[in-house]
């Protein structure tokens, strides 16, 4: 099976996924107490008022007539329109979505940048003093609350040194780039260790391999011999310890958007639960789903493309 | 050799981009001081973009049905009534009218509108504009159309003079008229349907709409055409919604935002003594109350709510939640309410008479109850834990109910809790709206939610309404709060004060104890 077939099938397994993630979100959403009618109408809610609101919104037929009226509606490409703001929810979804891809996608980089370096350096010297403070000091940053690290961020190189902004995501690739710096800094100090460990772990057992030992015996620089034929192989576990954790992160990026004022998907998603903005509720979740099938997939890829050994077929 | 020379090349780009993003382009939204014509932090001078951080977004700008705070304080600098509230909150003054005339009958007032007041597209305001305005609020029956049910009809015999007919004498009738919801937009909204209009609003207000970026950020411009001559002084301002209270407090410290709405009580202190930051500490209607529901025993016993009330030390509260930025509660109203009446006998702290009380009820030895309060709300929880220690004594065990916010408004609204915790904010300089609010059990909110019904309470009340002398309209109202002081149907708990945190060049700003904002008086000094 080639690569485009196989990209395809997985796009297709989106489908039922989808659908199963739409129905347990529709009817959990659905089936809690609370009312969207309260959320606008306030202290000043009456029985009419909140009646008539309802019905304005369809909130008041049978949950399966919904549900089927939400499906149709998804089949022609619209999440209905936010019971709050009166926008469609797909509007507000792409308007938030680009802020929390930036904080994925730069904290993966800076992930990297950080536990591609530490891991070779830790491995080799097994059980050193670099390797015993590789393995030791990033722990901290597994073991420290994300919100306590982006304040401590926030305070020093914010407010203090002023280099970064305190909130917000910026505009422009730079200013973004600049303004999502701390945030991403922060995920990423939570998520090194585990790449750190994973990586220096595959390393270990490479370089013990035979191999190692014959390119050595060939006289293959040692540089040359680390990233071309110790780290190739060693990356593959860790990518996919970074693709599993990247999936959390999807929805669990709502603490860091809310201690750096980030305008994303994470917070539209609590917002929109606690004031049952059922359309933007059903949205975010299903572009939520589609994310992590999609991460999964880069990351199925990326361990075909750097292992010939593996292919397409299953 | 090689391969390290990449990943040092690497590493240098990211670290290049990051160091020009930092030089070249800054974060989004945080410009500050001013671009004007100089002067001293005594003159206010021209420019600048404030960047206000509030705890939340709005939620709309359609000024007759929206209920929310954060969108109210913001769509009231694009939308002005024709009379506005004092600064203490206590009065109306002329605004978008000069003057009226009362009819004998005090059935017809006649409004003469202040002349060259232009909306910010530059179109001249006229009266049919407020016929209009008013008409549409009147119709809003999912909104303020309430407030505004004592006016039978509304004439524009003249483009300068608009025409008030009551069905009755109607003593809060400018008080109704200064309710943000009787702003003034163009006639037909200037040939737009409501829901386009109010997308890209225009009003006669010091400030005319940017954008809004829903969840983010909402910008609201100058407006040039603004009738107070010199004004407004900013440029700009920016509300970005900002949930965390430390991040707000970072924010305004590290020079992103101006202002800081509502730090949270623990920070105060420190705040008043950082040196580029100004606390304030505004008067302001908020009350909160413990509300008893009446419809579950044993609450509708008097002597049950009034042991509670006594056992309540609201010092301690004030302590604990306010960190002492308050006052105990004594009344339904606040004392920033007109006919607040200071000598109102709500009951204080006095375990003694708490316990003479509960010996006189219907459960002397005791009862389990639970408090309804929303989950996160940490004032709240603070609250219920020390009403489970201080309750404690009258043989009252109290279970904490924590639901989320929306669960926890349903449950109380629709009157399925025991007790729950709850609060007030004026939206009128008058105290009609309250006392209906909370006394009347045939009006929508059910007294407040707790099914209270004292009938001389609620004739009082409407008396009150249509009495013109303001000495009979103190009398029934010191009467009103007496007795429902007395009835004791909620605890009166505390009157807080509206934090906000400025930094130091911020000029000219202040809340009224309603909340409102005149945000063309602010501004920025270098």
């Amino acid at each position: 099976m080639g690569r485009m077939s196989f990209v395809g099938r997985r796009l297709l397994q989106l489908v039922p996924v989808a659908v199963g993630v739409t129905i347990v979100v529709f009817f959990m959403i659905h089936l809690i107490p609370g009312d969207p009618a309260l959320t606008i109408l306030g202290i000043h809610a009456t029985p009419q008022s909140i009646h008539e609101l309802r019905q304005e919104w369809g909130l008041n037929r049978p949950l399966i007539s919904q549900y089927w009226f939400f499906l149709d509606r998804l089949a022609h490409g619209n999440l209905g329109k936010s019971l709050i703001y009166g926008t469609p929810a797909a509007t507000l979804i792409m308007q938030r979505l680009p802020p929390t891809l930036w904080l994925i996608v730069y904290a993966a980089v800076i992930a990297i940048l950080i536990s591609v370096p530490l891991a070779m350096i830790a491995a080799t010297k097994k059980d050193g003093i670099r390797d015993q403070l590789v393995r030791a000091v990033p722990l901290l940053g597994l073991g420290m609350p994300t919100f306590w690290v982006g304040f401590l961020l926030l305070t020093l190189f914010g407010v203090t040194l002023r280099w970064f902004p305190v909130g917000g995501y910026g505009t422009g690739f730079f200013g973004h780039l600049h303004a999502m710096f701390l945030p991403a800094l922060t995920v990423a100090i939570a998520l090194a260790p585990v790449v750190i460990r994973s990586l220096r772990a595959s390393m270990l057992s490479v370089l013990g391999a035979d191999y190692i030992t014959t390119a050595r015996s060939k006289g293959v620089p040692g540089m040359r011999l680390f990233v071309r034929h110790v780290l190739r192989n060693a990356v593959i576990p860790a990518i996919t310890v970074l693709g599993i954790n990247i999936g959390f992160l999807i929805g669990g990026t709502v603490i860091i958007e809310n201690v750096f004022s980030i305008p994303g998907i994470g917070e539209l998603m609590i917002n929109s639960i606690f004031q049952r903005d059922f359309p933007v509720v059903q949205g975010v979740t299903l572009v939520f789903a589609i994310m992590v099938v999609l991460v999964n997939l880069l990351a199925d890829m990326t361990y075909a493309s750097l292992d010939p050994r593996v292919s397409f077929d299953r | 050799m090689t391969y390290r020379t990449h990943a040092l090349k690497a590493l240098t780009v990211i670290g290049a981009l990051v160091l020009m993003a930092g030089c070249g382009s800054g974060s989004g939204g945080s410009s500050t001081g001013g671009s004007g014509t100089g002067g001293s932090a005594g003159a206010p001078v021209h420019g600048g973009n404030l960047v206000f951080a509030a705890v939340q977004d709005a939620q709309s700008m359609n000024a007759t049905t929206v209920f929310d705070n954060n969108s109210i304080w913001i769509l009231e600098q694009i939308f002005q009534p024709l009379y506005t509230v004092t600064n203490n909150g206590k009065g109306e003054m002329p605004w978008l009218a000069t003057g009226y005339k009362v009819s004998a009958n005090k059935k017809t007032y006649t409004f003469t509108l202040r002349p060259g007041v232009k909306f910010s597209n530059g179109k001249l305001m006229t009266s049919a504009d407020v016929k209009f305005s008013l008409d549409q609020n009147r119709k809003a029956t999912k909104g303020w159309a309430y407030l505004d049910s004592a006016i039978k009809s509304v004439d524009d015999p003249s483009p300068e003079t608009v025409v008030i007919n009551l069905k009755y004498p109607w003593a809060p009738i400018l008080a109704d008229l200064s309710l943000f919801a009787n702003g003034i937009v163009p006639d037909n909204y200037g040939g737009e349907t409501e829901a386009a209009f109010y997308t890209h609003p225009i009003g006669t207000g010091p400030f005319k709409w940017d954008y809004w970026h829903k969840g983010s950020a909402l910008k609201l411009v100058r407006n040039p055409y603004y009738w107070q001559p010199g004004k407004p002084y900013l440029n700009s301002i920016t509300w970005t919604d900002v949930p965390s209270d430390n991040t707000r407090e970072l924010e305004l410290k590290g020079g992103q935002a101006q202002i800081d709405q509502t730090p949270a009580w623990s920070t105060v202190a420190s705040l008043k003594s950082t040196p580029s930051v100004r606390m304030d500490l505004f008067n302001s209607t908020q009350t909160n109350y413990l509300a008893f529901n009446e419809l579950r025993k044993p609450f509708q016993d008097v002597h049950v709510r009034r042991a509670i009330s006594l056992a309540i030390n609201r010092n301690a509260l004030v302590k604990a939640v306010l960190f002492g930025n308050g006052k105990p509660a004594n009344s339904l109203f606040p004392p920033q309410v007109p006919f607040y009446d200071p000598s109102t006998p709500g009951y204080q702290f006095n375990l003694a008479e708490a316990k003479q009380q509960m010996a006189e009820s219907s459960v002397p030895h005791g009862f389990s109850t639970t408090l309804l309060i929303a989950a996160g709300n940490s004032d709240y929880l603070t609250i219920g834990t020390i009403l489970q220690a201080e309750l404690k004594p009258l043989g009252i065990k109290i279970n904490i109910q924590q639901l989320d916010p929306n669960t926890a408004n349903a449950d109380f609204q629709s009157l399925k809790y025991d007790m729950s915790l709850t609060l007030w904010t004026m939206d009128i300089p008058d105290p009609d709206e309250l006392a209906t609010f909370a006394v009347d059990p045939t009006s929508g909110a059910r007294s407040f939610f707790t099914a209270y019904d004292n009938p001389l309470v609620v004739k009082d009340t409407h008396l009150a309404e249509k009495t013109l002398n303001t000495a009979k309209r103190q009398q029934l109202y010191n009467i009103v709060q007496t007795d429902a002081a007395q009835d004791a149907f909620m605890a009166f708990l505390y009157y807080s004060p509206y934090p906000y945190a400025t930094t130091s060049n911020v000029h000219g700003f202040y809340v009224t104890p309603l909340g409102n904002m005149h945000m063309e008086n602010v501004w920025l000094s270098k």
